[in-house]
């Protein structure tokens, strides 16, 4: 329309009214249209896709933690707790909204020990709105500072444990790292039963992350609670012990020291002790990780003459010789054009000696005579008597083989008895104690088939759950503990460790297997008594009681050849204790070390005898007249 | 003279309506916005406030509605149209200066200072420039085109152009009010169009402000950004800070789906959507009611604004008529730009859903006009008002009759 003058401009305008109304319609009726259009493709074809991304946004999982177990030990055969939960708090900020003063000043009044941050730093932080601003702050000092009302603080709960005997034990019970998961020891071992399982709250959320009552998905799965386990472990014993391990470590110089102590006749461990110990509360703050480690069952070593007892074992057991068997000791014997030479040189010594003479000498010749006698052939080794040997190694005395405690705890190795280069020689070494790896436990559990009659067992160091105030017995618990999966566990290699410790797979239980005659324990036990007669008679073993043992010494194996220098040795030291003329009640085994250090079997046979003349004393043994 | 008749019943009840959904939401959603508010900043709300402050807004604006509508004849108003306008201007002048002055009595939020703060209530001037643009440009348009200067550029543009300029530049730039911005140019162009001037007029102005708009879009960064954020979410594009606005609320009115979640159970509302219980109304609406709701909200919205039109035409006095296109082009702006925004058509502004959002001053105003355009709607005549240009001359006499739907169908 052509609107060129003032007039047009009128007519225009008069004729427009009406029609400019009905752009203004259609401009309602499109923009609607559009937005209708759009609300259906949002709301209906989008629909699913909307609410998949809504779910992402707005539901809450929540892990509903399970209570950790307890760990109990005995005393006076009443279970008593020696490692607990607390319930800590941290202590979390959003410093844009929070106010500095107040929080920082409760802070400084209540829970100064335990802020985490540095004030100055997160308030300097552009855009922070999460700081935790202390941690496992106690429950009565978190209410404290949450009755201070102030704004924008939030207290997450979380479990701290304690460890009430402080730093007793802490080898054996190690400890639980910063996410929860056992580490080491019973808490590494035994994570899957102390730990239960975690629950799950599934929930729509507010943005804070505050659960609502809104929605239809919502599912709680309620937390298993880990279960209290009671261990065999006698805490007075085990207190006792380590306070007198600790003096003697300070009297020598030996750095370390294992002790393990365990009932012959039923296999149960009553003291697990590894010094130095460490705060498993703080257990970051060692500054060698080999601290962790449970000396008595992580770590496979070469215990050296304490074999002999498993090599004489094997030949009187077999009926080819008794304590009073003779042979020509020369101070050497040479195998495989390697001569082989007893510690003890005395000149005294050569000549014609008793197997029992043998023993209490430690003379490494005697051993070699008895591996001889196992092949029938009195003048050499043969393939015989390095089969005989081995089957009792390791399928009777089940060394070289996890022993099947409820820990976990390394395998060791007995060579092949016809593989390899120079068998005989191994042979000779694997006599006494050298050229095999094999822990303190399955020594240990060895040595009390050795003097119990014959019957080796599993060993075990739990004696079951803790539950509405009683025990349960570990037979109920034992299927649990051998088909679990085992700790995710990583293994410091210590010196010694030649193994990797390995998960038991003993599913088939406890095990109970008579493998030497009661004569062969008893001949045993007379030549290991024989062995201490001597300490009867200097006043250190006192009278009354029988007690026997044996000490081992061994070389340190320096880049694959044994260490000729005898700059370093580890003592160790085996013995029983019973009262006279009645069957050994405790075993005791002991271990010495440093590095670099020459520890004899000396000093572990001191500290053996203080521990004896400890434990008649710990657990008033009668003697016999 | 045209016989007074009862006014539109469709403006009225849906004005009623939609205040009264407008109450039922905030309260379903009031006590979570409560909640998130005392979580996050260390507030202490009550968690009937908002409902409580909902409920003295829509009474205030019951109050001004019925006083348009009933008590203050649009005559009265339109003489004092241009003191009024210089009223609505000099309010805004004094915010700003306060505001620059630093006074306590400008209220900023998030750096914009667009309340005036009076103790335990707020007002929003520019609300009242709304109201007062709409009064003033239907007596300036009505005197310039019975002067025949409409479309004139010195006895129509310049003044046009001065005091529309001072109300977009009090409202734009001092309290960066991007929303109310949009909705002024809707009302100007809105009247524009119903006062008759060339089409090649309005067309070249229109163009000529649209070219400012977008110049004044890509020359802030701040503005772009919104730009780019609303691009981005179109594309689907990761949630960032700047499209979490527009993705939440599209995600909650795509979680409502065909019939909504209820009323009670958003979860949009506990935190996750801003602005939940204002600007965002009408999403958290699209979860609570689903897209059944929603299509009867806009019908209640459009039938509002088609009657706006429908009494627009059949009055017969050209000022009256000018003013209900000015209403209607800010009830219209306000509901389309707000709803584009929250289903992602077009960038978030920050604008208001009228009658249904959480705020006091908005909602008064526009009652209160919307209760003018019922007083008015009281006096239309049966035929349609072509030509309003001799108006006094041409009013008829006979035929006029109550404008009802009943009738005029």
């Amino acid at each position: 329309m052509p609107r060129n003058s003032q007039s047009s401009i009128k007519q225009s305008s008069a004729q427009s009214t009406h029609s400019r109304i009905k752009i203004l319609q259609n401009v309602v009726l499109i923009t609607f249209a559009i937005i209708v259009v759009r609300l259906f493709f949002i709301q209906i074809i989008e629909h699913n896709a909307w609410v998949a991304k809504a779910e992402e946004q707005h539901t809450l999982l929540e892990t509903i933690t399970a209570r950790r177990g307890e760990i109990y030990m005995m005393d006076k055969g009443e279970p008593v707790p020696v490692v607990l939960n607390q319930t800590a708090y941290q202590i979390i900020i959003d410093p844009t909204v929070t106010k500095r003063e107040p929080i920082e000043q409760a802070l400084k009044t209540y829970a100064e020990p335990y802020i985490a941050v540095n004030f100055d730093d997160i308030y300097q932080q552009e855009g922070l709105r999460y700081a935790i601003v202390a941690k496992n702050v106690p429950r009565e000092l978190a209410e404290k500072i949450a009755s201070e009302d102030i704004g924008a603080v939030w207290f997450k709960k979380n479990n701290q444990r304690v460890y009430s005997e402080g730093q007793l034990a802490s080898g054996l019970l190690g400890f639980v790292n910063a996410d929860g998961v056992g580490q080491y020891g019973v808490e590494g071992s035994l994570n899957h039963i102390l730990s239960g399982k975690d629950g799950l709250l599934k929930t729509t959320s507010d943005v804070n992350n505050v659960a609502l009552s809104i929605g239809k998905d919502n599912t709680k799965i309620p937390a298993e609670d880990g279960e209290n386990v009671v261990l065999s472990i006698d805490r007075g014993l085990e207190k006792g012990v380590e306070r007198i391990t600790a003096e003697a470590i300070s009297h020598t110089a030996a750095t370390n020291a294992s002790v393990l102590i365990m009932n012959p006749n039923t296999g149960e461990i009553l003291t697990m002790a590894n010094l130095p110990n460490y705060d498993p509360a703080n257990y970051a703050n060692v500054t060698d990780a080999s601290v962790y480690n449970n000396y008595t069952l992580d770590v496979p070593y070469e215990p050296a003459s304490i074999c002999k007892n498993f090599a004489f074992s094997a030949a009187i057991n077999e009926g080819v010789m008794t304590p009073d068997t003779t042979f020509f000791n020369k101070h050497y014997e040479e195998v495989d054009d390697w001569k082989i030479w007893n510690a003890e040189q005395r000149s005294s010594l050569y000549g014609t000696l008793t197997m029992k003479d043998a023993l209490y000498w430690s003379l490494n010749t005697g051993s070699i005579y008895a591996l001889k006698l196992l092949g029938g052939n009195p003048n050499s080794i043969n393939q015989q008597g390095r089969e005989k040997l081995f089957d009792y190694y390791y399928n009777k005395f089940r060394l070289g083989q996890p022993t099947g405690v409820e820990l976990a705890e390394a395998e060791g190795f007995i060579p092949d008895p016809n593989e390899g280069w120079g068998r005989d020689s191994t042979y000779a070494n694997l006599t006494f104690g050298q050229n095999l790896s094999i822990t303190m436990l399955q020594t240990a559990t060895a040595f009390s088939a050795v003097v119990n009659g014959g019957t080796w067992r599993t060993p075990s160091v739990i004696k079951g759950y803790y539950e509405d105030g009683k025990v349960i017995p570990k037979d109920a618990l034992h299927g649990r503990v051998a088909s679990s999966e085992g700790p995710p566990r990583e293994v410091l290699a210590g010196e010694e460790t030649t193994t990797e410790p390995v998960e038991n797979s003993t599913s088939a239980g406890p095990v109970e297997d008579k493998i030497l005659t009661d004569e062969t324990s008893a001949s045993m036990r007379s030549m290991l008594i024989n062995n201490r007669e001597y300490l009867v008679r200097g006043g250190i073993d006192r009278p009354g009681y029988d007690i026997g043992g044996k000490s081992g010494t061994a070389q340190v194996v320096r880049n694959g050849a044994y260490d000729d220098s005898f700059a370093e040795l580890i003592g160790s030291y085996i013995g029983f204790i019973a009262p006279s003329g009645e069957m050994p009640q405790y075993v005791i085994m002991t271990k010495m070390w440093g590095e670099g250090q020459s520890i004899g079997s000396g000093d572990a046979m001191n500290l053996f005898n203080s521990l004896s003349n400890y434990l008649i004393d710990y657990y008033k043994i009668k003697p016999n007249q | 003279m045209i016989r007074k008749h009862h006014a539109d019943l469709t403006i009225l009840f849906s004005t009623l309506g939609l205040m009264a959904l407008g109450l039922i939401i905030i309260y379903a959603i009031g006590p979570m916005r409560a909640n998130v508010l005392n979580n996050a900043y260390g507030t202490d709300y009550a968690s009937n406030y908002f409902f409580i402050g909902q409920l003295r807004s829509v009474v205030l604006s019951l109050v001004a509605f019925f006083l348009a509508f009933k008590v203050i004849p649009y005559k009265y108003l339109k003489k004092y149209a241009k003191p009024f306008m210089l009223v609505a201007l000099a309010l805004s002048v004094l915010l700003w200066l306060l505001s620059m002055a630093g006074s306590s009595l400008a209220k900023c939020e998030l750096g914009e200072c667009r309340w005036f703060n009076l103790g335990i209530v707020s007002f929003q001037p520019a609300e009242l420039i709304k109201l007062a643009l709409v009064v003033y440009l239907a007596d300036f348009i009505t005197r310039k085109q019975q002067n025949g200067e409409l479309g004139k550029w010195q006895e129509f543009w310049l003044p046009l152009i001065v005091i529309c300029g001072a109300s977009l530049f009090l409202v734009v730039i001092a309290q960066g009010d991007l929303g109310t911005g949009v909705a002024l140019i809707a009302i100007i162009f809105g009247m524009l169009l119903a006062s008759g001037i060339p089409a090649k007029q309005y067309l070249i102005m229109l163009a000529l402000v649209i070219a400012i708009a977008v110049g004044s879009v890509v020359t802030s960064t701040h503005r772009m950004e919104r730009v780019n954020a609303w691009l981005d979410t179109l594309q689907g594009a990761e949630v960032t800070d700047s499209t979490y606005h527009i993705e939440n609320a599209m995600l909650a009115i795509g979680t409502g789906g065909l019939f909504g979640v209820g009323i009670g159970n958003s979860v949009q509302a506990t935190g996750y959507l801003p602005e939940s219980i204002n600007d965002s109304v009408f999403a958290i609406m699209g979860e609570t009611f689903g897209f059944v709701g929603l299509f009867l909200v806009l019908i209640v919205f459009a039938a509002m604004l088609i009657r706006m039109l429908k009494v627009a035409d059949h009055t017969p006095d050209f000022e009256s008529h000018l003013y209900i296109v000015g209403v209607f082009s800010w009830a219209l702006a306000q509901v389309v730009v707000n709803i584009a925004a929250m289903t992602g058509l077009v960038p978030v502004t920050g604008i208001t859903l009228p009658l249904l959002s959480y705020g006091g001053t908005s909602m008064i105003f526009i009652a209160f006009a919307i209760g003018l355009v019922c007083q008015l709607s009281c006096y239309t005549s049966r035929e349609v008002t072509t030509n309003h240009e001799n108006i006094s001359s041409r009013r008829r006499v006979g035929g006029t009759h109550h404008a009802s739907r009943r009738r005029s169908a």
